[in-house]
């Protein structure tokens, strides 16, 4: 019972079949739900009416395994459309737009997602699933029950200024993540991002607030002051592992003490800082002229700025996709993570790549501290937020050292920062947060390793198969 | 330990295989193997390589389970889910690559693991000279491993079994690391073995060597058992034909095509190893235009390091190493690959593959600054893709596509792939270490045509092979390595393998052909 339709068609009509649903349900049903029936609806005559283009379409694993993953995704893209569209617009037309929106993906999902990207997806939604349960076992034996939390912390951390303040912590988070994905990549472990970043942002705080200079000048003076920073600290570490063996996790370990070091003695009323209130010291105040204006987030109802340098960060996660991906250098790099035999077999320099590779993470490490530092403190001071290196390493564990991962790793990661803020009024100790992010780190990276021998079993199926019927056409024709 | 059923006719076999499937996506499995190896008896197992003969060995050791069929061990059907399991029903197993710690003694290499058997110390070391003495083995318990030469370690990987207890010893492919001398010194070890009442399983696709040793060959071909013969009555040609189907492809080279124009000077070349050992030592050799040079020596006398220093990987002592007529001493591998060298390394999967990435990022891999792969700085992933696809097609390679992962291929289809993607730049040179180490027949055939026909289009190869009669087949010249040294010249066209052989362990060969009747000193 297949009826196939042009491509264009079968988009056009899930659109509009999604957005009718939707727009008719939401008179008896809450709009979200209105909006997943929606989406689902549209799904429902995607199947019949299309072929989807993969290399696996039509088997089994691609029935059981590919359809309902796509499925969850466009459902949820729908949800996230309809909510983002409503701080503009009014209900009845934000959610069946965003239906709409589901609709056409989860034609692009059922006719393009991969079986291995699908994979991937269902990996993460077990992990995040094992996770909460996880979470929720502990809940329950501390005698709290563990859906009122949840739902508290929900309610909460949807919130219009909650959802401000994850969107800022995320985009630190995945500065810092960045910076450890890159010397992942190459099977570095640079656990020192957070001494790079500290002393970046102490160094570049200092620069900025010494000077006054033009607006745009004053700001890339200060970035760039942080980039060469932080590259110069990891490039140590490069340095020493390239020139004398010395492991880099040794290695960036004990520069993240030389740097706490470093900057007590340079935090002094004597030497870069001034004092800013009765108990805290700080370096003088970077002038306006080289502050980043935030975004003012009054659309969604929020009183509080979305930091101006988000957009950094973005431009940090395409540039990381595009060098990773698109470059020699990313392709030498890979290669040599993945096989330093193979990497000098094919005439790449090894050295070169672990000290370039260590500079790269350390300048990107450089720069997570200036989204708070440039948006918010404008002055690097006692209480300046330490530790973002370490949660650096959770993220890109997390996200898989993907951009697009990392950057959902990051507000997730910020997300449960955030809504477990709310639990200590409850009575309720907060660190439980810390438990399920605990948990999903170490399950990702489990179901992952499952994930990928599924994956390569799966290809090696495959692989089996062409040459079965590759010996068969053989056979036939002599 | 040995108290295995000797003599009657009536012993049940040692042990009986019936039917065993093994499915293995993407290598050649076993299908409805029936094999039953009599207890007291040398039983050999040959096929080519890929035809499973690994995969069965593992099967019989535990490694891993058959989806069909049963395992009978002394009589009594036995479920043998690892290693440990196999070991308990007196089934040991040598591995093809020793499994020994360096920087251990003998003694402590062979208890490890099985410190229950007797301890540490004098018991431990009293047992291992008595079964020592009782097989023959010659084993002296407190030398150090890295002492021992290849044939040494391997009686001690023997030793190992036995001191585990085992009646059954599984040998996989004993003989490929071996010089002829060490063979016949194996094969005295083996008879003693049996006469002492051990069954032995012994592995090969060297066809002389089974027929001179076993009391019984079973041949496999595409996973399956094609027949059991005696040896007395068989023939080398005639297990061949069983092996592979009566289509065994024959390394040979029709007209020759060499021309004047030498396209790779090697004059005088000097390589050290870390510790200062020289490894190679004074080598030259030219090859020319639409010329093969092969290179035969044992394993570890200098030809990986020769072909590593000619690919820029190694740093140069001395000597030099020109290009048609340029001098590339001491330049970068990339800058010599992009002079137009291409390289098949001698371990596709360490120094060939990314295993974990897609078949079109290792077409790029050794390539990544030539046309299609690159524009600039640049990745250029569309032509990369394409080209992929045209190897994919021309060179044979059987995939479902060019996003599987390399790791999913056969090793045959991934070789090809790298002969494909070596042979895409229009090299001058290749240098070609072992190219069908490891692969099945269709694709040995496949890569030695495309080498022929590269070689007519006026291609110079280096070509360093453990397969004699690659070599032989294939080379238009033959130099002999010995301790990092030319030592011996061939004619390919007259010199028989033996004589090869024996040059390769340090007994002369002349200019020409024809075995010297000195013995070299010992190669250990």
């Amino acid at each position: 019972m297949r009826i196939p339709l042009p491509p264009p068609a079968a988009a056009g009509a899930a659109a509009v079949l999604g957005a009718g649903v939707t727009a008719a349900a939401d008179l008896g049903l809450l709009a979200p739900a209105a909006a997943a029936l929606g989406v689902a609806a549209a799904f429902a005559l995607v199947v019949p009416t299309t072929r989807p283009t993969t290399d696996d379409a039509e088997t089994r694993m691609h029935r059981l395994l590919v359809a309902p993953i796509a499925l969850v995704l466009s459902v949820v893209a729908g949800l996230l459309a309809g909510g983002i569209l409503d701080w503009w617009l009014i209900e009845p037309v934000a959610y069946p737009l965003g239906a709409l929106i589901g609709s056409v993906a989860a034609f692009w999902l059922y006719r393009r997602l991969s079986t291995t990207l699908a994979l991937s997806f269902g990996a993460v939604v077990a992990a995040g699933v094992l996770a909460l349960a996880v979470t929720a076992l502990v809940l329950q034996i501390s005698g709290v029950a563990p859906f009122h939390a949840f739902s508290r912390m929900l309610e909460f951390g949807l919130q219009p200024d909650s959802l401000v303040i994850m969107v800022n912590s995320g985009t630190t988070f995945y500065l810092s993540a960045v910076a450890v994905a890159i010397g992942f990549k190459m099977k570095l472990f640079n656990i020192g991002v957070d001494g790079q970043y500290r002393l970046a942002a102490l160094l570049a705080a200092a620069v900025g607030g010494a000077w006054v200079m033009p607006p745009v000048v004053h700001q890339i003076v200060i970035v760039m002051v942080a980039v060469a920073v932080g590259g110069f600290w990891a490039g140590i570490a490069g340095y020493l592992k390239v020139a004398r063996g010395v492991s880099e996790v040794i290695s960036t370990i004990m520069l993240n003490s030389v740097a706490t070091g470093i900057t007590a003695y340079l935090l002094n009323t004597d030497r870069l800082a001034v004092q800013i209130s009765t108990n805290n010291i700080g370096t003088p105040e970077i002038p306006a002229s080289g502050q980043v204006p935030g975004i003012p987030a009054g659309f969604m109802g929020a009183d509080r700025d979305i930091f101006g340098l988000v957009f950094l960060a973005a431009a940090v996660g395409v540039g990381y996709w595009l060098m990773l991906n698109r470059t020699r250098f990313g392709f030498d790099l890979r290669a040599t993570g993945q096989s330093p035999t193979a990497a000098r077999a094919s005439g790449i320099d090894i050295k070169r790549m672990v000290l370039l590779s260590m500079v790269i993470s350390g300048m990107v490490a450089g720069l997570v501290g200036m989204p708070q530092l440039l948006g918010q403190s404008h002055y690097y001071a006692l209480d300046f937020p330490t530790g973002l290196g370490f949660t650096g390493i959770a993220i890109a564990l997390l996200g898989r050292n993907h951009p697009v991962g990392i950057a959902f790793a990051a507000l997730f990661w910020a997300f449960l920062d955030q809504s477990s803020q709310i639990l200590d009024f409850e009575g309720i100790p907060k660190e439980i947060a810390v438990v399920t992010q605990a948990t999903i780190v170490l399950t990702v990276v489990v179901v992952y390793e499952v994930v990928h021998r599924w994956g390569l079993r799966y290809q090696q199926q495959q692989v089996g198969r062409e040459l079965a019927r590759g010996e068969r056409e053989e056979a036939a024709a002599s | 330990m040995s108290s295995a059923p000797s003599g009657g006719g009536e012993a049940p076999p040692a042990v009986e295989l019936r039917g065993i499937t093994k499915r293995f996506p993407g290598v050649v499995a076993n299908h409805d193997i029936d094999i039953s190896v009599d207890a007291g008896t040398v039983h050999a197992i040959v096929g080519e390589n890929g035809a499973g003969k690994s995969t069965l060995m593992k099967t019989l050791y535990g490694m891993h389970r058959p989806d069909e069929g049963t395992i009978a061990v002394k009589g009594g059907v036995v479920r043998l889910g690892s290693p440990s399991d196999a070991i308990k029903h007196g089934i040991g197993m040598v591995h093809q690559h020793f499994m020994l710690a360096d920087n251990l003694t003998v003694l402590e290499n062979v208890v490890l693991g099985a410190e229950r058997r007797g301890g540490i110390g004098h018991a431990a070391r009293a047992r291992i000279a008595a079964l020592s003495d009782q097989y023959g083995l010659g084993v002296e318990p407190d030398r150090l491993m890295e002492e021992l030469g290849v044939g040494q370690r391997q009686r001690v990987e023997i030793l190992k079994v036995l001191y585990r207890g085992a009646d059954i010893v599984i040998l996989d492919e004993p003989t490929a690391v071996l010089v002829p001398q060490e063979v016949d010194e194996l094969f005295d070890n083996l008879r003693e073995l049996k006469r002492e009442g051990l069954t032995v399983i012994f592995i090969s696709h060297k066809l002389d060597e089974v027929l001179s040793v076993a009391d019984t060959i079973t041949v496999i071909r595409r996973g399956t058992t094609v027949a059991t013969v005696d040896p007395s009555r068989t023939s080398a040609r005639e297990l061949a034909t069983l092996m592979v189907g009566g289509e065994l492809p024959v390394p040979e080279l029709r007209e020759s095509t060499v021309t004047d124009r030498p396209m790779l000077e090697i004059g005088g070349l000097r390589v050290s190893d870390p510790g200062g050992r020289r490894v190679v030592d004074d080598v030259s050799l030219d090859i020319r235009e639409g010329e093969i040079v092969g290179i035969a020596g044992v394993e570890g006398n200098g030809q990986s390091e020769l072909i590593e220093a000619v690919m820029g990987m190694r740093s140069v002592e001395a000597g030099s190493v020109r290009l048609n007529g340029g001098d590339i001493t001491g330049w970068g591998t990339l800058a010599i690959r992009e002079a137009g060298v291409g390289y098949i390394p001698e371990d596709r999967t360490r120094h060939g593959m990314l295993l974990e990435s897609p078949l079109w990022e290792n077409r790029i891999l050794g390539h990544q600054g030539e046309r299609p792969n690159s524009r600039g700085i640049w990745i250029d992933c569309a032509g990369a893709r394409a080209d992929t696809e045209r190897i994919v097609a021309d060179y044979d390679v059987r995939t479902p596509g060019i996003e599987v992962i390399a790791e999913a291929l056969s090793g045959g289809n991934q070789q090809k792939l790298i002969v494909g993607r070596e042979m895409s730049g229009r090299p001058k040179v290749l240098v070609a270490a072992h190219p069908t180490r490891g692969v099945d027949v269709g694709a040995q055939a496949a890569i030695w045509d495309h080498l022929r026909r590269a070689r007519s289009d006026g291609l110079a190869v280096l070509l360093v092979s453990a397969d004699l009669d690659e070599l032989i087949g294939m080379s238009d010249t033959l130099h002999v390595i010995l301790r990092g040294r030319l030592v011996a010249r061939a004619d390919p066209m007259t010199v028989t393998p033996e004589e090869l052989g024996a040059a390769m362990t340090g007994a002369g060969l002349d200019e020409g052909a024809g075995s010297g009747g000195s013995e070299g000193e010992d190669g250990e």
